[in-house]
């Protein structure tokens, strides 16, 4: 076992391999709060990749309803009980720490699926889903907790339910990368994407029983595993719309709640994201920090970071995505001016945006919420791709047209 | 007539040599053999007729079996298996083919990998590969010295199409695309992935974690399950052709190793039942029967070893008398 950093716990853990290569790390933003499960994404991506025989249970992409949802059936709870038998009333944060990048959620003092595995029968704790758990993927679908006779209000709802929406993580430490017996799958230098090798695979399905968000799939067609490939075409430019440039992928591209944003984020030696509070992934991460990682107790150093819902009950989401949970949804419930900018770049273009810059608007509106008043700017945030040249440039204020009047006697 | 004094007081001896040889001779002829453990070597004669890949067929009676004890393996990641204690191995020889049956105690025929948490029955046959310089490690060989190794399969036997072909009832509204480049894995050249690649792989090793499919495929092979066993053959020419595999000589005798996997257990890769190195001897022979039948040579064994016994007896008595 190597020694590898995860900034994410805060700490060294226990890793098969030694730091990986990656220049750049393939990471993503989602928006839980703005998501209407319309699974946009998900039949993007099935009509893209997944739409062949042998593929019929295949979602690379899905979108889940929680708490009782999941897709394969109970997936998260499953990990966190193996988990937690593997540690009684270990798992557990430390938040007295200096929170910097390096440890900006505290310490995790628990253990992860690698460091609770014995390295010989298995490399990463995790179970194997019965073909019956992968055959729906949102069940449960809008299900809440309960409907409570008056309604609910903020900040916690009483009744609730939220969705989630689940690609592969292409995590820094992969779980699936770890438990492959054969040296089948590998993380790409160039992007950090995640792939397995269809070449050498051999379908033993250490990958499928490792993976914590079981989003290694088997093909019993093929007998080999398939997972999100992160659009790897489309991210390498090979796509002619955006000339040879880097371009975000078919669920982030698709989706109609502009909930998505999808980019690069520079890695160093350390496995550490490059200080560049103008990249729009690492601003949300690490500057804001209103984008949290999912499950980040089980030690891979997952790669999509998300929003958390505001009106669901802290402990519930401070499982799923760590102790960050209060501040994250603080950033998000009363925005800096900087913050309600870049949120304007979710889904303003197809092409990755590497930086932004904001353009100081004027005031436009003044609102009062719960005795705090809000001053909303009509800021400009501008896009700019891997070669620096401006791609997208939008204000806080959505614009409204009206269409000529020469027009409405549908003359075009 | 009188029984000399000296007999009378070797009797118990006698008797006591009588029974064992007895006891041997009863073994050889019913082909059971107790202290296969320490006597592991594989006897591969010429066959009277073509073996042809049916475990049943006839001709197998001319070959004695060894019964070769299976542990877990436990040298590399993922450890497991030892849920077989012991497969029965016999081969033969013909017509520049050597056979060899396995038949092993597996009380579920698993031979569908359908479903994720499927996983197939098999059985796997090691040989150093030819162009070895030394002896490999048993563990799938090592840098210089790799190994060549069949693998039978119950699932690739059955075969593994499209879920449409076992779940009837399946319906889908439409495919867009079902060419062969979708099956990604057959695209990506994967042999393991093909639909009709047969149910015996002919792969090389040389380390953990590298063993991929031979540059030929020549091996062939067919299981039968049956009253709670499965029963293997693998046939296969002599010498294949390729120096990266194994080619077996007539007078040689080389290395073989066995490792089965049950599928009911979850068994893949190095989750399995594994043996040490036995050996198998070929011996030379026209097809046809030169072979000498086992119970001949037996009968030989008892009347010759019963003869030294009573010889030894008489002289005894004889010196005793004086």
């Amino acid at each position: 076992m190597a020694k590898v950093y995860n900034w994410q716990l805060g700490r060294e853990m226990d890793y098969r391999f030694d730091n990986g290569n990656a220049k750049w790390q393939f990471a993503a933003v989602f928006n839980t709060n703005r998501c209407i499960a319309c699974q946009t994404c998900t039949m993007a991506c099935k009509t893209t990749w997944t739409f062949s025989p042998g593929q019929e249970l295949m979602w690379w992409n899905n979108v889940e309803t929680k708490p009782y949802g999941g897709y394969p059936q109970n997936w998260d709870v499953k990990v966190l009980d193996l988990q937690e038998k593997a540690n009684p009333g270990g798992q557990v944060w430390d938040r007295s720490v200096p929170l910097t990048t390096r440890a900006p959620y505290g310490t995790f003092d628990g253990k992860t699926v690698f460091e609770t595995a014995d390295g010989l029968t298995k490399m990463v704790t995790g179970y194997t889903p019965t073909q019956e758990e992968w055959k729906a993927p949102n069940i449960h679908e809008d299900s809440a907790t309960k409907f409570p006779k008056d309604g609910v209000q903020l900040p916690v709802h009483d009744g609730w339910f939220f969705y989630l929406q689940r690609i592969c993580n292409h995590c820094t430490y992969p779980a699936c990368l770890a438990a492959c017996p054969r040296n089948a799958i590998y993380k790409r230098e160039e992007d950090g994407i995640v792939l397995i090798d269809q070449g050498r695979c051999r379908g033993y399905r250490k990958c499928v029983d490792a993976c914590p968000y079981k989003k290694s799939m088997y093909r019993p067609n093929t007998r080999t595993s398939e997972k999100c490939i992160g659009c790897f075409p489309r991210v390498e430019g090979s796509d002619p719309l955006t000339e040879g440039l880097p371009m975000e992928t078919r669920c982030m591209t698709a989706c109609i709640g502009k909930i998505r944003l999808q980019g690069l984020a520079k890695v160093d030696d350390a496995g550490l994201w490059v200080e560049d509070p103008t990249n729009p992934l690492y601003f949300l991460v690490h500057v804001e920090k209103v984008a949290l990682p999912l499950y980040p107790q089980f030690g891979t150093q997952p790669n999509v970071y998300y929003i958390p819902p505001r009106w669901v009950p802290r402990d519930y989401l401070k499982q799923m995505f760590g102790p960050g949970v209060d501040h994250a949804i603080e950033r998000y419930s009363n925005p800096s001016r900087e913050l309600l900018a870049v949120l304007q770049l979710f889904r303003a273009s197809q092409t990755i945006v590497f930086s932004f810059k904001i353009e100081k608007g004027p005031k436009i509106q003044e609102l009062s919420l719960n005795g705090v008043v809000h001053e909303i700017y009509d800021d400009v945030v501008v896009g700019y791709d891997s070669q620096g040249r401006e791609v997208v440039r939008v204000g806080v204020e959505e614009k409204v047209f009206e269409r000529p009047q020469q027009f409405t006697m549908n003359t075009i | 007539m009188k029984m000399p004094a000296m007999v009378r007081r070797r009797m118990p001896t006698l008797l006591v040599l009588a029974l064992v040889l007895a006891t041997a001779g009863i073994l050889q002829l019913t082909n059971a053999n107790p202290a296969a453990s320490q006597s592991l070597m594989l006897i591969s004669r010429a066959a009277s007729s073509d073996p042809g890949l049916d475990p049943n067929a006839a001709v197998w009676n001319e070959s004695a079996s060894i019964d070769v004890p299976l542990t877990a393996q436990q040298q590399a990641y993922p450890i497991g298996g030892g849920s077989i204690a012991t497969i029965s191995a016999k081969s033969l020889h013909r017509d520049g083919n050597l056979y060899v049956r396995v038949e092993w105690t597996d009380a579920t025929q698993d031979d569908s990998t359908l479903k994720v948490e499927n996983f197939s029955d098999a059985v796997a046959l090691e040989f150093p590969a030819s162009a070895s310089a030394t002896v490999p490690s048993i563990c799938m060989g090592q840098v210089g010295a790799g190994v060549n190794i069949w693998q039978w399969r119950a699932d690739s036997q059955v075969g593994h199409g499209d879920p449409s072909e076992r779940y009837p009832n399946l319906w889908v509204e439409r495919y867009p695309g079902d060419g062969p480049e979708f099956y990604t894995a057959r695209a990506a050249g994967n042999p393991y992935a093909l639909a009709d690649g047969g149910p015996v792989q002919d792969l090389v090793a040389a380390s953990f974690g590298n063993i991929g499919p031979a540059g030929s495929q020549t091996v062939q092979g067919q299981g039968v399950y049956q009253a709670g066993k499965w029963a293997v053959v693998f046939a296969r020419p002599l010498n294949p052709g390729d120096a990266s595999l194994t080619a077996f000589h007539e007078t040689g005798t080389t290395d073989l190793a066995f490792a089965v996997w049950d599928g009911s257990l979850s068994e893949r890769n190095g989750q399995k039942s594994v043996s040490a190195f036995v050996r198998i001897h070929i011996f030379p022979g026209d097809a046809g029967g030169s072979a000498t039948p086992a119970w001949l040579i037996a009968l030989g064994l008892l009347v010759g070893l019963s003869g030294l016994g009573v010889g030894l007896a008489v002289i005894g008595t004889r010196s005793g008398a004086k």
